[in-house]
């Protein structure tokens, strides 16, 4: 079995990246793969807005990766600055700078471009969407 | 041995095209999302013609392609997933 | 230790992905990472000189590229294609690189444990 590392460089609900890697990572979970980090970076991190809202017959991509990381522990990172340069905050940052809101809670997790780095110095393969 | 992966559209992005100037003969091409819509283009079929190539077929499907793109070889996310372990590294362009 | 190659395919300016495409590629090289840049296609453009991006509400980041000798980032590379396409051939730019072609970038990909391409 191999060990992944996935990137989601694509927006959800505005792109078809995001959702091709979520069906990746899952079809790899299910063939009983590790994948050892998501690493959510450029408009990737706008998939873990809490504030997307699709229409309830429409697929919540949000969702599906929570539902993912319930189902196998994966880990969901972000990338902070370019989580922040795009709206993407969680209670951390808004205490930080004062702001009442905050879109990005648990299972998703601030992390630094040095845990992709370091990820990819790990995994057998990145793939990338 | 290369998986070359290419998400978009050629009449959109340049991505298809940037990726056939740097491919070795023996990499692979695999089509997801619009960029599976490139091969309905003669320009394309002829770029593509010597190439190993895949198309992902939720994709084709969800587009209404399968009979128009029936002589193509489809995979799925299974083999998606197979194939980026048989070559040794993917580039996502 | 990986051979990391970073690819700017893309203009600078109209979006954030030359930018951030060079945040990844110091931050890999402070983490000892042997990482390689390669401008191709429109990405050639990152190299023109005499950027204002501030002019157009961008951030300055084409300053940035000066401190890739600092990370020992040594490995700039761009297609020699690209650049007679953009007539940035014979130009001044902004860096110190190797023009190759493409056949030498096919081999470079070749050689690299991953490519991330921006």
């Amino acid at each position: 079995m191999s060990n992944f590392i996935i990137q989601v460089n694509g927006a959800a609900n505005t792109g078809s990246a995001s959702y091709t890697a979520y069906r990746f990572t899952k079809a790899s979970l299910e063939q009983g793969h590790q994948i050892s980090l998501v690493f959510f970076y450029q408009d990737g991190v706008l998939n873990t807005s809490s504030f997307n809202s699709p229409a309830s017959d429409e697929f919540d991509l949000t969702k599906a990766w929570i539902e993912l990381n319930h189902q196998y522990q994966i880990k969901l990172v972000n990338c902070v600055s370019a989580s922040l340069r795009r709206g993407v905050i969680s209670k951390m940052e808004a205490d930080e700078c004062q702001a009442k809101h905050w879109n990005m809670q648990s299972p998703f997790e601030m992390g630094g471009l040095g845990e992709l780095v370091t990820g990819i110095e790990r995994a057998d393969r990145l793939v990338s969407f | 041995m290369i998986l070359h992966h290419i998400q978009t559209s050629p009449a959109q992005d340049n991505a298809l095209a940037t990726c056939l100037r740097y491919i070795d003969k023996q990499d692979t091409v695999l089509l997801s999302g619009n960029a599976v819509n490139a091969l309905l283009l003669n320009t394309w079929q002829h770029e593509l013609a010597q190439r190993r190539i895949f198309i992902l077929e939720e994709d084709v499907k969800a587009r209404g392609l399968t009979e128009r793109l029936s002589q193509f070889n489809f995979i799925n996310y299974e083999q998606f997933v197979q194939e980026t372990l048989h070559h040794d590294k993917v580039i996502s362009w | 230790m990986k051979k990391l190659t970073i690819i700017f395919r893309r203009a600078p300016h109209g979006t954030p992905h030359g930018r951030e495409a060079l945040d990844l590629a110091l931050l890999s090289a402070s983490f000892e990472q042997e990482v390689s840049l390669i401008f191709v296609d429109e990405g050639v453009l990152n190299l023109v000189k005499m950027q204002h991006p501030e002019l157009v509400g961008a951030k300055d980041f084409i300053a940035t590229f000066g401190a890739l000798p600092l990370y020992d980032v040594d490995t700039v590379l761009a297609c020699k294609t690209s650049l007679l396409e953009y007539g940035l051939d014979k130009a001044e730019l902004t860096m110190k690189l190797t023009q190759v072609s493409p056949a030498e970038i096919t081999q470079h990909l070749a050689d690299a444990d991953e490519v991330l391409v921006f």
